[in-house]
């Protein structure tokens, strides 16, 4: 089968001036229909560079993106999109911020409201549809984004380290969710963060980048059973791919990530190319 | 509700006593009435002045008011050509600058030259004084939308139109009422400043004929009266503010001088 997305050899370079710095560097990968891809690495590798490439928002400064076997030269056509930030309009109730989407892409509203009250019932925001923006907890606005960017049904959710910004129980609590969702609704995710545990938690791929210029490390198929619950985080498994991301990462020197113990991790995990 | 009763007690037993001790001081040290007069004569002054008095308020509330409306329809306008008219910000935006650093009262004489003695001088003046204020905010707020709200409206395929109207509008709100309420308050500082220059009417020229006749009393009762019109046009601003943008508590205004 033919991958959804082939990112063929990628690079992005900024120019500021005089100054310019290279974002991404020969990034190439598929990622198959159905799929859950994670893309973790440190602070500024161009993860969220990737994705808006991906995406079309942002043109690559060499190589291609095709998406369905065609090359990716604007914006996507119905793709959900989830911000670190909630980003809702605080003059619009949560229904209203939801169906924004569905009048920008000039959809008929009236025929949205239905599938919108679906999904603030599947995200549990049920009752709160009226209520604005500043009512809501920073746990409940991003569930409201996250309906925001399901509501037109796209089958490519992109996410920029959507619950970054959020406490770790909320986060654990939406990471469930979204799998929950990923699971009923059959999307293809593209999930960007800096967390390795939360990565392989949630994924069937995790591409591992290095510090800029981002390039991909490794891609691991995280071969773990599904539906994925919280216990899992403790069993055996779980910690090899988890380590196995740190001892690459360590090894392409993100040592803030690592702590002290390069010596020990570089032993039982021999250095691997992508 | 104990503390709302106090907050209303508070200032009022303060300026109550800040009256008294005016009162007494004014006796003790013997001040002549011409440089600081008692509060009982402004009150005196007030109530014989009545009859005068308004007609003289509702021509400066028109002049200041005329300004504002004027500023507001138009500085909103520019505002939003500004932002989407590159030409536009090359070519009138610096010279808008300039403008800007003049000192607006200045141009108070002129204005007399190039419009007459009348009231529309005084218009001009209160225009100018208050559209900066509208101007500046209203680009700020047209222009500081969160990036990520635009990549959602690409993504979305948005026409411009509906970012405008969705998005750009909405969000300069609590900017442009922060320009409001500056400009507003200006704005009857513009009317009163062009009515010293050239005027047989309104409280700016009472307050001057209230200096020649050394009727100290009468130009600060003038000044309260402008006091309570400036605060008043503030409070309807703000009534506006909660009916139109009631999401838009505060946001610090880009500040407009005159």
């Amino acid at each position: 089968m033919p991958p959804l997305i082939a990112v063929g050899d990628i690079s992005r370079v900024f120019t500021g001036g005089a100054r310019t710095v290279t974002a991404l560097e020969h990034i190439s990968c598929d990622i198959h229909t159905g799929n859950f891809v994670s893309i973790v690495g440190p602070s500024g590798c161009g993860k969220s560079t990737l994705l808006k490439i991906i995406s079309g928002l942002l043109p690559a400064s060499s190589g291609t993106v095709t998406v369905h076997g065609k090359h990716v030269d604007s914006p996507l056509e119905n793709v959900g999109m989830v911000f670190q930030a909630p980003v809702l309009l605080k003059w619009r109730s949560v229904l209203g911020n939801i169906l924004l989407p569905v009048e920008f892409a000039r959809l008929d509203v009236p025929s949205y409201i239905d599938k919108a009250r679906a999904l603030i019932k599947l995200v549990g925001l049920e009752g709160f549809e009226e209520m604005y923006p500043h009512e809501l907890s920073g746990g409940m606005q991003q569930r409201a984004s996250l309906c925001r960017a399901l509501v037109t049904d796209p089958q490519l959710l992109l996410m920029d380290e959507p619950f970054g910004a959020l406490d770790a129980m909320t986060r654990d609590e939406l990471d469930m969710e979204l799998l929950r969702i990923w699971e009923e609704r059959k999307k293809t995710v593209l999930f960007v963060t800096h967390s390795i545990q939360e990565a392989v938690f949630l994924s069937d791929i995790v591409l591992v980048m290095s510090a800029r210029p981002g390039r991909l490390l490794e891609k691991i198929a995280v071969d773990l059973p599904r539906p994925r619950t919280m216990e899992m985080m403790s069993i055996a498994k779980f910690g090899e791919y988890t380590l196995k991301i740190r001892a690459l990462l360590a090894a392409a020197g993100v040592c803030a990530i690592i702590g002290g113990n390069r010596n020990l991790l570089a032993e039982s995990f021999p250095k691997t190319n992508p | 509700m104990k503390s709302s009763w106090k907050n209303i007690a508070e200032p009022v037993v303060f300026f109550i006593t800040l009256l008294i001790l005016w009162e007494i001081l004014v006796e003790v040290i013997q001040v002549p009435s011409f440089i600081l007069p008692p509060p009982g004569d402004l009150w005196v002054a007030f109530i014989k002045k009545l009859p005068i008095l308004g007609h003289h308020s509702v021509i400066t509330f028109i002049e200041a008011f005329g300004g504002f409306a004027l500023s507001l329809f138009l500085g909103v306008g520019f505002a939003i050509a500004v932002v989407y008219s590159r030409h536009l910000q090359n070519t009138i935006y610096p010279l808008i600058v300039i403008l800007y650093a003049m000192p607006k009262s200045a141009f108070a004489p002129l204005m007399v030259i190039w419009i007459g003695y009348g009231l529309y001088s005084k218009i001009a003046i209160a225009f100018l004084v208050a559209f900066f204020p509208i101007v500046v905010n209203t680009v700020v707020g047209l222009k500081e939308v969160e990036p990520e709200l635009l990549e959602l409206a690409r993504i979305n395929r948005a026409s411009e139109f509906d970012v405008f109207k969705k998005i750009r509008l909405p969000n300069s709100l609590p900017y442009l009422f922060a320009g409001i309420k500056v400009a507003i308050v200006l704005s009857v500082t513009g009317a009163i400043v062009a009515e010293f220059v050239a005027a047989n009417e309104g409280l700016g020229y009472l307050v001057l004929q209230a200096n020649y006749n050394l009727d100290t009393a009468f130009a600060l009762v003038i000044l309260l009266i402008l006091a309570v019109l400036s605060l008043g046009l503030f409070w309807l601003a703000e009534l506006v503010q909660r009916k139109l943008a009631p999401w838009s508590a505060a946001v610090r205004e880009v500040e407009g001088s005159f």
